[in-house]
């Protein structure tokens, strides 16, 4: 899928948070958004999603106005520490994942996902009982139930420790080998483990930079 | 003091109706408060209770004013209205999306003002205790197959979109990532727990109805290890709170609904205490275990 962003501007009552930003995300490509917290990272994504209404500017999803967009099931989305996920009512992996399966492809996937990702063994365990890292996974393989072209990960390994981070990049780099649009928002990672393809900063002064991999500064390009 | 309740309960017809109608309130009530627990809107059978009483009021008031509503069946207007009132919440909600308890302080309001009104233009207050704390014990065959009937249909929505509510209830934000209508389903529901409220209302009374959806639930949390068996477990502990609940009701004389959530509270509590013991025990087995 092919994401047009087109000088978009957000604002939280007076206090704006996007000053006209533009950026096309190509199918295949990894962006990693950096930035310190309150410079609207997660703000941008929740208006590529549709989360946030979008009053300045425009984005086309495969040339489609995302205001009018219906296909969200091309989306996998991990929001930031799963804070809209009521997790303390007993649940297990398996109820979670088997109430999330709503399309005929989802049911397919659901098995193998979880295989995949190197959890099928939690698979009866209550989701309150998992690590951070486990979950994260959960979390990975539900956003992955529809086979989805863009995956969309807000913050993920900030409740995972560094080593599972490393085994969660390397995750996130073979899902982008086959051929998935990765965006990824971190304030604290460095690019290290990441085989992004680009990088968008954002600062607090509302400037934003983009930079290609082979314009990324100490890191080997491609 | 048991086996003449037992004796009754079989014997006479209005036990017997008591019985069946809270066998079928033992779950469905648990069912519906389970995704109310799950969305965090525990208050919102308290509100809807107090709008629907709205619907009955008015209700009231038209029959004084010789205008019959609904064959003369004030739930009828209840349900209505209950719907209303779920409906403003959703609305509400929607304008104060982190501060969900907002919208149901003003449903709930407005809902005690209205009624309140208009059980007076009625002329009727003396009646505003068997709505505020319902009765169980004189339940009609005709509300039997009306709780019936709104069993049946919660249980064919479930079958039919549990996936859906359960989806939407644990999360709200990801819903439509999976390929489901949000908004569609959040009124789904509140439509049917305005429903299922106002049902409620004639056995349970407008300030028990949440009790007996919530406090099972509640203690089946405590013990439950997956959604299923938190909602199997609320299910058991409701019955046997409708079961000793009438025998207290019958045997000491006290209202009904009274007695069924007192006897909720009590499951509630000694489940709580026991969990507390196991786990201490559980902890200094695992000490020892170290040392």
């Amino acid at each position: 899928m092919q994401i047009d962003i087109r000088n978009l501007s957000f604002a939280y009552g007076h206090r704006t948070v996007i000053n006209g930003l533009s950026h096309t995300i190509n199918p295949g490509d990894y962006l990693v958004i950096q930035g310190k917290n309150g410079t609207g990272k997660s703000t941008l994504i929740k208006c590529l999603l549709g989360i946030n209404s979008v009053k300045s500017g425009m984005i086309f999803l495969d040339g489609q106005d995302s205001t009018v967009f219906k296909h969200w099931t091309r989306f996998g989305y991990v929001s930031q520490d799963f804070d809209n996920f009521n997790y303390e009512f007993p649940l297990t992996v398996e109820e979670l994942l088997g109430f999330s399966t709503i399309t005929k492809k989802s049911e397919k996937n659901y098995l193998k996902l979880l295989d995949q990702m190197g959890i099928l063994d939690i698979i009866n365990q209550n989701i309150n009982s998992l690590s951070g890292g486990q979950l994260q996974r959960v979390f990975i393989v539900r956003a992955m139930l529809n086979d989805p072209d863009v995956l969309v990960l807000d913050e993920p390994t900030a409740s995972i420790d560094k080593q599972n981070t490393e085994f969660f990049y390397q995750t996130i780099n073979r899902l982008n080998e086959q051929g998935k649009t990765i965006i990824l928002i971190t304030h604290t990672d460095s690019l290290e483990n990441m085989n992004y393809t680009h990088v968008l900063n954002m600062s607090i002064d509302l400037t934003t930079e983009i930079l290609r991999r082979v314009e990324v500064k100490g890191v080997n390009s491609l | 003091m048991m086996l003449s309740f037992l004796n009754d309960l079989f014997q006479q017809d209005f036990m017997l109706r008591a019985l069946m109608a809270g066998i079928i309130l033992g779950a469905l009530a648990p069912t519906i408060g389970s995704i109310v627990v799950v969305r965090r809107l525990s208050f919102i059978a308290d509100t809807l209770g107090h709008f629907s009483l709205v619907g009955i009021s008015v209700s009231l008031y038209l029959s004084t004013l010789g205008i019959s509503i609904f064959f003369e069946k004030p739930l009828y207007l209840g349900i209505l209205f209950s719907v209303v009132g779920g409906l403003l919440i959703e609305l509400f909600r929607r304008s104060y999306k982190n501060y969900k308890e907002i919208s149901m302080v003003i449903v709930i309001s407005l809902g005690s003002a209205l009624s309140a009104i208009f059980f007076s233009l009625a002329k009727k207050t003396g009646s505003l205790y068997n709505y505020l704390f319902g009765s169980i014990l004189t339940v009609t065959d005709y509300y039997l197959v009306l709780i019936l009937i709104t069993a049946l249909l919660v249980l064919i929505l479930f079958v039919l979109f549990g996936k859906q509510i359960l989806s939407v209830s644990f999360d709200e934000t990801t819903g439509r990532f999976l390929g489901i209508n949000v908004s569609l389903f959040q009124i789904v529901f509140m439509i049917v727990l305005s429903v299922v409220v106002s049902v409620l209302l004639e056995s349970a009374g407008v300030l028990l109805i949440s009790s007996m959806m919530i406090i099972p639930v509640a203690a089946g949390m405590r013990v439950g290890w997956s959604y299923k068996s938190t909602l199997v477990i609320a299910i058991v502990f409701s019955e046997l709170s409708i079961f000793f609940g009438l025998w207290m009701a019958y045997s000491f004389v006290i209202p009904s609904g009274a007695a069924i959530v007192s006897v909720n509270v009590i499951i509630l509590l000694v489940v709580a205490l026991i969990k507390r013991i196991v786990l201490k025990r559980n902890i200094s087995k695992l000490d020892k275990l170290k040392k």
